[in-house]
């Protein structure tokens, strides 16, 4: 920026000033104080001119250049759809799979079951105090055993490819996951960026994570416990804690 | 709650409460599998208060973070309240700082248990805490 330019006034114009002043001629006065000040003011404007310029070009060429506006009214909005849908796959696989499972309960207890209403005919057999009719009877049940067991046994093979492939869910999620770490990447990158513009220092040395706590110190699930010492690991360090202090 | 064996009466009404509702599911199924057949369920801390106080369970699941009244609020709610008070209570979270932790034991939590747990976890902490009440 420019220095301004001394003020000059002359010798002759202050006298005149003077004279104007002393004979109560107000607006001569005036006038010649305008003319005096004239060039520092023209000078000032010009100044202030260059840099509402300035200031105009760099906020165009920011809204220009960065994706705020996209990142605001799209990819943001797309990102939460998105985790909805991580969400809801993995509530149908946790569904799909508990459905299988609670299938199967059944299935194994009818065997069970059918096993158990064999065994004291069969012992009878083992110890040699099978009657002929018993001995009839056990046959016919272990008939029945052997068919059911081939039609439990399939009917548990197909819940279980269930259960394996409720597991899909993880590779549809994962892509959707990632996606979303890259857009939270391009906003962490423009937001550092806005910083450094604003002359901002955006301490990139973090040395530890700091997650946002809610009421009663709620976060969540602890994704990094080896590296926090604030938390517990698993039950064992729970029991140990409370048993400490006498709980 | 307990027969007049002393042995514990599993058929004693409970109540499961978390804002997930495949959490309750694995909770309901591992009760039912210990032998629980008596199992209602609610989302959130702020539901579940009021069938507490209308209803006759005799013990309460809860997990920590839900967003209407969270689980150390229940819990705290539960032992202000009179005729709930005796109640045991059990929670089930993902939350793991050790300052919560004390802070459900001293708020009077009879069981806590972190995710994620195994059914054989849970059965443990059950039987604990019918032990010491028995």
């Amino acid at each position: 920026m420019s220095s301004l330019p001394k003020i000059h006034i002359s010798l002759e114009q202050a006298k005149l000033l003077v004279e104007y002043l002393e004979s109560d001629q107000q607006d001569k006065a005036n006038e010649l104080v305008a003319d005096i000040q004239s060039p520092i003011n023209t000078e000032l404007f010009a100044e202030i001119g260059k840099l509402t310029r300035q200031l105009h070009d760099s906020l165009n060429n920011f809204q220009v250049d960065s994706r705020l506006t996209d990142l605001a009214q799209a990819d943001i909005p797309d990102a939460k759809e998105r985790l909805n849908y991580v969400i809801e796959r993995t509530e149908e696989a946790a569904n799909k799979t508990m459905d299988a499972v609670e299938a199967i309960f059944p299935v194994l207890d009818t065997l069970q079951n059918q096993v158990e209403a064999i065994n004291p005919l069969w012992e009878k057999l083992m110890t040699n105090q099978l009657s002929l009719p018993e001995f009839k009877q056990l046959c016919i049940e272990i008939d029945l055993l052997l068919k059911s067991s081939e039609t439990e046994t399939n009917n548990i093979r197909t819940l279980m490819t269930d259960v394996l492939m409720a597991q899909d869910f993880q590779d549809l999620t994962g892509q959707v996951i990632r996606k979303v770490i890259d857009l939270v990447i391009e906003v962490e990158n423009g937001l550092i960026g806005m910083l450094t513009a604003f002359g901002l220092s955006s301490d990139s040395n973090q040395k530890q994570i700091k997650p946002s706590v809610g009421d009663n110190l709620v976060e969540g699930p602890i994704i990094n416990s080896q590296k926090r010492d604030d938390v517990v690991s698993d039950q064992h360090d729970v029991d140990d804690l409370l048993s400490s202090l006498g709980f | 709650m307990f027969s007049p064996e002393g042995a514990l009466d599993k058929n004693m009404k409970v109540l499961v409460v978390d804002d997930f509702s495949t959490m309750r599911r694995i909770v309901k199924n591992l009760l039912r599998d210990l032998g629980f057949t008596n199992i209602q369920e609610a989302d959130d801390g702020s539901t579940a208060l009021p069938m507490l106080q209308s209803g006759e369970f005799e013990f309460v699941v809860t997990d920590w973070n839900m967003p209407g009244m969270q689980g150390i609020d229940l819990l705290k709610a539960i032992r202000a309240d009179a005729s709930l008070s005796h109640i045991p209570v059990l929670m089930v979270t993902a939350e793991a700082k050790k300052e919560q932790i004390v802070m459900a034991a001293q708020a009077g939590v009879n069981g806590y248990i972190v995710k994620p747990f195994t059914a054989a976890t849970l059965k443990t902490k059950l039987d604990k805490i019918f032990e010491r009440l028995g």
